[in-house]
């Protein structure tokens, strides 16, 4: 009697674990603004990037550490001139609609994405290049202008999506139909509520763990974390840095940190007199403490920046810091000829972070006499007082809080400090005009030799350092949270949430 | 009575002519330009001049206006500049939560606003009064944002009774709906007292009383009806409020509904969506207004439309 109990107890264990086994392995994700577009060419924003990587692929695919490795491409040379890049394509590789990769299809993207008259979000990546062409079945050569060396982290940030797929749907159909390589694929999209993603069964590489991921936009803080703390949620990204030490006493969750490649600063605007001399900037940047800046502001998670390039991307040198030192602040505004400072002030967001980093400023630029009015605006005020200012003389701008975010170091650099590129053209704010800089982001970027091109590129910071068009304030750390029984989710250096190897022991 | 209703819909359409030109104007004269932010941050001026080509944003304004209305009355609606999608099927999926959440919290705010508002006026100077208006006070002062998050933390969090958001069958409401009402059961209590009180002085409730009608009979039945008038108007106008005001509530619970989508697309200046969203909300309003006409008349025959 009692080994027939034991053998049917034995029986019961088997089936319960057995059907748990079988319980599919989902996943939810709560992040902290909508999805706005599923078109990898054509969006801008890292959360629709972060989706769209789920489905969606590129020849070649950054590491965790941010180095570049072939993907769809099994490999790749660049001419001795620096104007052909010819890529190998992987065989073998379907679209999830079943079509197959081969170098026409791969053309077929650039072609699309390199179209004027479609004008989608990417093509700014693609300005040097003249022509793609398709030579057999899997090769393909993209043709350039001139040498341009970020090539390679473009090339890596054009994700392959099925031609099949593009001439079925359109141009705005794909937007909710994406077809593409990757490990996931599409399930739903309920605008506003939740995407959901699926794996994909006959993915080429290593299939996805899990069966299904829901990512839900929950833009109020305190309702993302509790999701998490209910369990709703088994990731959520961003995790809000100032209620960090409330939830760190919970057993089921952890917080994580990443670094980034966001650098946050104020610029200067070094045509309006109080900036025009480089002492006062300088000055500036002396009285900001930078560590009570990551305390205050970021709670601790930021890292000061040692360049105007962050840390995390390529050709970075570390200059001497502008240390905190009210004395050596003093001393070079009076020799600036401003020993009782001045009065200006600081236009940012209006969101309370940045309205925090603002006061911040203010508080600190006090101690050197300077008056800092802060004026936190609504973004699309924001970004309409700054660029309706057609010259330098127009700009009403003296200080903007803000922050940047980009791949490589010309992507880092151009759009802020080529004097080719003030408003309104772009984002060069602090309307730094150095004819010295603007040659060396030129000559960095045609520059094929990389031992060149790392001197070029940290002559070209030294040099910005010490003009210091900007306060240079720090480097973001990425801080999301997880419940202990996730695994392998993690957010990379520019925001995106990889899920590659996401997995779940719920 | 179906003759007034029809001359109040009638004239409404010069309203509804006149509102839309006026959120049309509204929008297009707020700063931001949407081809820059959509564009984003990095985006170059060459990009930025196609995009405003493309979107129409160099037609000149009458154009735009009457694409706009073409594009509403046809019940096409347009395309959102942002998202690139049809706006009727952005907007389709959020109607419900919102009307949900409006119907939910009006119907529950109506009923304890009025009982409230009974007790307090019958039992008007006592503990009980000055208890129940305590209560109808905090509830139109606490921020809604503190509320919504409170009862997560309360009933989710530490309970677990019911989900912190989103939208998954009705017990989602629950929440959300307490937070959305609070604020308008307690103008209801308040607007049912002063009324009821009222109400309770004048002489045809002093004859009922001496005629030996039962106390809860003249409560119940001649103070009450009357009452009501009054409170069918504040419904009917918080009603309104109410979906335009669930945007907060939307957000703490992250329920995908118009408020929401209301919000994000005024931060990326997306016109198109914008100046439906608005329209839909004016039309609402007008729609309730009448709606709170015609009840005056249900519950007061004495109150004629000519």
């Amino acid at each position: 009697m009692k080994k027939r109990m034991v053998f049917l107890l034995t029986v019961l264990m088997f089936v319960i674990s057995i059907t748990g086994f079988a319980k599919s392995k989902e996943l939810v994700i709560a992040v902290n603004a909508n999805f706005i577009s599923l078109d990898p060419h054509n969006l801008s924003d890292t959360l629709s990037g972060t989706a769209s990587a789920t489905m969606y692929e590129g020849l070649l695919k950054y590491e965790n550490d941010m180095t570049l490795k072939p993907l769809l491409a099994e490999s790749y040379n660049i001419s001795k001139d620096g104007l052909t890049y010819t890529f190998k394509i992987r065989k073998g590789i379907k679209f999830s609609d079943g079509t197959a990769l081969d170098a026409k299809a791969v053309k077929y993207n650039f072609d699309r994405v390199m179209d004027k008259k479609k004008n989608l979000r990417r093509r700014r990546n693609f300005l040097a290049v003249q022509k793609v062409e398709a030579i057999g079945a899997d090769t393909v050569k993209i043709i350039l202008k001139t040498p341009y060396s970020p090539m390679l982290n473009r090339v890596a940030s054009l994700k392959i999506i099925s031609p099949a797929a593009l001439k079925k749907y359109g141009d705005q159909g794909i937007i909710t139909h994406p077809v593409g390589t990757g490990p996931y694929v599409y399930d739903r999209w309920v605008q506003g509520d939740k995407l959901v993603i699926r794996r994909n069964n006959s993915y080429w590489g290593e299939k996805p763990k899990v069966d299904k991921v829901t990512f839900k936009p929950v833009i109020e803080n305190g309702s993302r974390i509790a999701m998490l703390q209910t369990g709703e949620a088994d990731f959520i990204y961003p995790m809000p840095t100032e209620q960090v030490r409330r939830i760190k006493g919970n057993k089921n969750i952890e917080i994580m940190t990443g670094f980034s490649t966001i650098s946050r600063y104020v610029t200067l605007n070094t045509t309006k007199d109080v900036f025009k001399n480089k002492k006062v900037r300088q000055a500036i940047n002396y009285a900001v403490n930078k560590k009570a800046y990551a305390q205050v502001v970021k709670s601790g998670y930021l890292v000061p920046l040692t360049s105007p390039v962050p840390e995390a991307l390529e050709y970075h040198v570390d200059q001497t810091p502008y240390a905190f030192n009210l004395e050596k602040a003093k001393k070079l505004m009076k020799e600036a000829g401003y020993p009782n400072g001045f009065t200006t002030s600081i236009w940012g967001s209006n969101n309370t972070e940045d309205m925090k980093g603002m006061q911040f400023i203010n508080q600190q630029l006090a101690q050197i006499g300077i008056k800092v009015e802060v004026m936190p605006m609504e973004e699309g005020t924001l970004a309409n007082s700054i660029y309706s200012a057609q010259t330098p003389e127009e700009a009403k701008i003296n200080m903007w809080y803000v922050n940047w975010s980009s791949f490589d170091i010309d992507g880092a650099t151009k759009n802020l400090f080529h004097s080719h590129f003030i408003p309104p053209v772009s984002a060069n704010t602090a309307y730094y005009m150095n004819s010295k800089v603007d040659k060396m982001i030129d000559g960095g970027a045609i520059e094929t030799n990389s031992k060149k091109r790392a001197k070029i590129y940290a002559d070209m910071q030294s040099t910005i350092w010490d003009d210091a068009p900007w306060i240079f304030l720090g480097s973001d750390q990425l801080v999301s949270a997880k419940r202990k029984t996730t695994k392998n989710v993690y957010v990379m250096p520019d925001g995106a949430i990889n899920l590659e190897k996401a997995d779940t022991s719920k | 009575m179906r003759h007034y209703i029809l001359k109040r819909l009638l004239n409404t359409i010069p309203i509804i002519i006149i509102v839309s030109i006026l959120v049309f104007l509204f929008i297009h004269l707020i700063p931001g330009d949407p081809a820059r932010l959509l564009a984003g941050h990095q985006a170059t001026l060459e990009e930025i001049t196609i995009m405003r080509e493309q979107l129409g944003l160099n037609d000149p304004m009458y154009l735009q206006y009457f694409n706009f209305l073409k594009d509403f009355f046809s019940g096409h609606l347009g395309v959102s500049i942002k998202t690139g999608l049809p706006i009727k099927e952005m907007l389709i999926p959020r109607f419900k939560p919102t009307l949900y959440l409006a119907i939910f919290s009006i119907i529950w705010a109506s009923i304890f606003g009025v009982v409230a508002g009974i007790i307090s006026a019958v039992n008007r100077g006592k503990a009980l009064d000055y208890f129940v208006m305590i209560g109808a006070i905090s509830g139109i002062s606490l921020p809604l944002f503190w509320l919504g998050l409170m009862l997560i933390q309360v009933f989710s969090v530490d309970l677990g009774w019911f989900p912190t958001g989103g939208i998954d069958g009705l017990k989602s409401y629950v929440l959300p709906s307490i937070t959305l009402g609070a604020g308008i059961m307690s103008m209801i209590a308040r607007y049912t007292r002063s009324s009821m009180i009222e109400i309770l002085r004048e002489p045809y409730i002093r004859t009922s009383r001496a005629k030996g009608v039962s106390e809860m009979l003249v409560v119940g039945k001649h103070a009450l009806r009357n009452s009501l008038i009054d409170v069918v108007t504040i419904v009917g106008l918080q009603f309104g409020f109410l979906l335009a005001g669930s945007v907060l509530v939307e957000t703490v619970f992250s329920i995908p509904g118009l408020g929401r989508l209301l919000i994000d697309s005024i931060l990326f200046r997306d016109y198109t969506v914008i100046q439906v969203i608005l329209l839909i909300f004016t039309l609402q309003f007008i729609v309730v207004n009448l709606v709170v006409d015609v009840m005056y008349g249900i519950l007061n025959p004495k109150i004629r439309y000519e």
